[in-house]
């Protein structure tokens, strides 16, 4: 087994937290029962993972052995990438053909090669008819760095693709180009939505999607819908101007805070983005409070308060 | 300096040598640094905070409870020439048969079922700050009911009420040819408002004008509210700002629990008995560093546009509902006190 495989693989091990490493290993599906059973997991990390690689090397893991492995680890902890959202389109008149996983695979994959000469692309299906992409980026001269990957997420029945933000920004042409040739499309574009919750994401554009379909059924049209965001504030006064104000008060004020618009999302992202929604996702820590949209809670308004939410979490 | 004394003496001019607006009165005197919008310099403005009137005892709770928990639009009305109280039959004929005319124009359109309607004019007793303000009256449309009975008052389709609290300013510069009842509320359909403001326009050669609340004088009424002494709460304390952000503007609403808004108020008032501009603006800017602090948004940035109170609240576009009947005469007062700041 190469070296840098080796590496790789037990980079991507310790990365693991203990409780879940079984359960990759699974999934991963690449050691064998009989394998694992000697491993003892009981150890410190750094003996169960010595041993891991070594039970890799027995059955001569390749690169993208340790790809898969990735992309499994990179599903369980998606949160930890802050992911985009772009949209692809037919041309006008152009058929919706079937889609073809395979032939997908291949021309994806193709493309790429033919124009970096050195990359590595793995794929993992799941359900929903989605396809887990994982690119590491090389040049004509160089390697590809395993260390930092792009991951997209593909759902073939869907226009959509979701992309881990990445560093190296030159290769997002070539990557768009690869996916809209490979399914198919015309043209691709990115949304201008962005969240470290894809389930978040997915709620809000395939919503949309179907919207699209309903809207001859549809009564209410999404613009119109008057959303709401409800925060609950049980802290103690403290004032910067003046600090005897309610110094001696022990109580909490008791305080409900509404936000509302018929475009919340965008009215709030313009409004003070990044600290706005940082003290938000504070409150809900500090007070444990739980928020509610002010109309039934549809899911869609659920999964928007979420991405709200979680739209920017660095604070 | 304005001040609101006993009901029977008029406010009293400043005296001291600080105020250099000498010979105006003192509503005058509060109405510019409004103007300014700002502290005025060195005597801020203050205002009494509302108590139970002694002529308000004389008032029939029954008979204005209905002017409780509904929601009022406000007009301003310059003083109404030769009105007289003794006319209000024959004004209540007369404006009957132009709204039926109007309907007829086809411009009335939502008087109830067609000219089944009765219009009545009634006073409204007790309904005023000092001895000197004149007698409020009230107009109201009723529809006809079908079975001609003496107690059949029939449904109530718009009611509207000219009241005079603590008017003296407004008083002082008439002659006794005009009545002065510069607050004007009305309920019910705006084309019935319409009409009727036309008929009193043309009658009494006055007029009307929508009265606006803008988000100094909020803030001032919710602080008073709030400084309202109650035995029970029955709403929250709320405030709305609106702001003005692409593509469309986003509402905030900032509900604070009526105790702990009371907590806070007693907290930042020093002056017993008086509400003061820097009390106010303490109040107000604690509440927008509480918020500040936890949304990093600067709400004094952004619009205010309605505040909610257990006594009453009260909308930027000039729509009022009072809710506390102990503090009726209070909440009139400061709002005909914004109607003249209007007429003037």
């Amino acid at each position: 087994m190469d070296e840098t495989v080796a590496e790789f693989i037990k980079r991507t091990i310790l990365k693991i937290p203990m409780n879940e490493l079984t359960t990759i290993l699974k999934a991963w599906d690449f050691l064998s029962e009989n394998q694992l059973q000697t491993v003892n997991f009981r150890q410190r990390k750094e003996s169960v993972v010595q041993h891991l690689i070594h039970l890799c090397e027995e059955k001569r893991a390749s690169i993208s052995d340790a790809a898969l492995l990735d992309i499994i680890y990179m599903q369980f902890h998606q949160h930890q990438k802050v992911w985009d959202v772009f949209q692809m389109s037919k041309g006008p008149g152009e058929d919706v053909d079937l889609f073809d996983m395979k032939q997908f695979k291949n021309s994806f994959k193709k493309i790429l090669q033919r124009a970096l000469k050195n990359v590595t692309v793995s794929f993992r299906e799941t359900e929903e008819n989605a396809v887990w992409i994982r690119i590491a980026w090389g040049t004509q001269y160089t390697k590809p760095n395993q260390y930092k990957p792009t991951y997209v997420v593909y759902y073939s029945q869907t226009p959509y693709a979701f992309t881990s933000s990445s560093m190296l920004r030159r290769n997002t042409p070539l990557l768009g180009q690869a996916l809209t040739i490979a399914s198919k499309h015309h043209q691709i574009v990115k949304m201008d939505l962005r969240s470290r919750y894809l389930d978040s994401l997915k709620a809000i554009v395939f919503k949309q999607y179907n919207q699209t379909y309903e809207t001859h059924n549809s009564t209410t049209p999404l613009q119109e819908r008057s959303l709401g965001l409800d925060i609950n504030l049980e802290t103690k006064f403290k004032s910067g101007l003046n600090g005897s104000i309610l110094a001696e008060r022990e109580e909490p004020l008791r305080c409900l805070i509404k936000f509302s618009s018929p475009h919340l999302l965008e009215a709030l992202k313009s409004l003070a983005p990044a600290a706005l929604v940082c003290r938000i996702q504070k409150l809900l820590c500090y007070s444990g409070s739980h928020s509610q949209g002010t109309q039934d809670p549809s899911s869609w308004q659920k999964d928007l308060y979420l991405l709200f939410v979680h739209l920017y979490p660095r604070c | 300096m304005d001040s609101y004394n006993a009901p029977e003496s008029t406010p009293s001019a400043s005296s001291r040598p600080e105020d250099y607006f000498i010979g105006a009165t003192p509503l005058q005197k509060r109405l510019e640094s409004v103007r300014k919008h700002s502290s005025f310099i060195p005597t801020p403005p203050r205002r009494k905070i509302p108590q139970c009137s002694q002529l308000q005892e004389d008032v029939d709770p029954q008979k204005v409870a209905f002017l409780l928990h509904k929601q009022w639009t406000l007009y301003s009305l310059t003083p109404l020439y030769k009105f007289s109280y003794s006319n209000l039959k024959e004004y209540s004929r007369l404006l009957n048969a132009f709204i039926v005319a109007e309907k007829q124009k086809g411009l009335a359109v939502e008087v109830g079922e067609d000219f089944n309607i009765k219009v009545i004019f009634s006073t409204l007793l007790g309904m005023k700050g000092a001895q000197r303000d004149p007698e409020a009256f009230l107009v109201q449309i009723l529809s006809k009911s079908q079975l001609p009975s003496e107690n059949r008052q029939g449904k109530v389709l718009w009611t509207g009420w000219f009241c005079c609290i603590f008017g003296d300013s407004l008083l002082e510069t008439v002659s006794e040819d005009f009545t002065c009842l510069p607050l004007f509320l009305a309920n019910g359909a705006e084309s019935n408002t319409a009409i009727i403001g036309t008929w009193f326009q043309k009658t009494f050669d006055c007029y009307f004008s929508p009265l606006a609340i803008n988000a100094f004088n909020l803030s001032w009424m919710a602080a008073m509210w709030t400084a309202c002494k109650m035995d029970h709460y029955v709403a929250t304390t709320e405030f709305l700002w609106s702001v003005p952000c692409s593509p469309q503007s986003l509402d905030i609403s900032f509900a604070i629990h009526p105790e702990d808004a009371k907590a806070l108020w007693d907290s930042v008032h020093k002056t017993p008995g008086e509400v003061t501009q820097e009390e106010v603006d303490l109040f107000m800017d604690c509440l927008y560093s509480h918020f500040h602090r936890h949304f990093k948004i600067h709400l004094s940035a952004t619009r205010l546009v309605r505040v909610s109170t257990s006594v009453a609240s009260a909308h930027t576009d000039g729509k009022i509902k009072i809710l506390c009947h102990k503090y009726l005469i209070g909440v009139l007062a400061y709002l005909t006190e914004l109607a003249i700041f209007q007429i003037e």
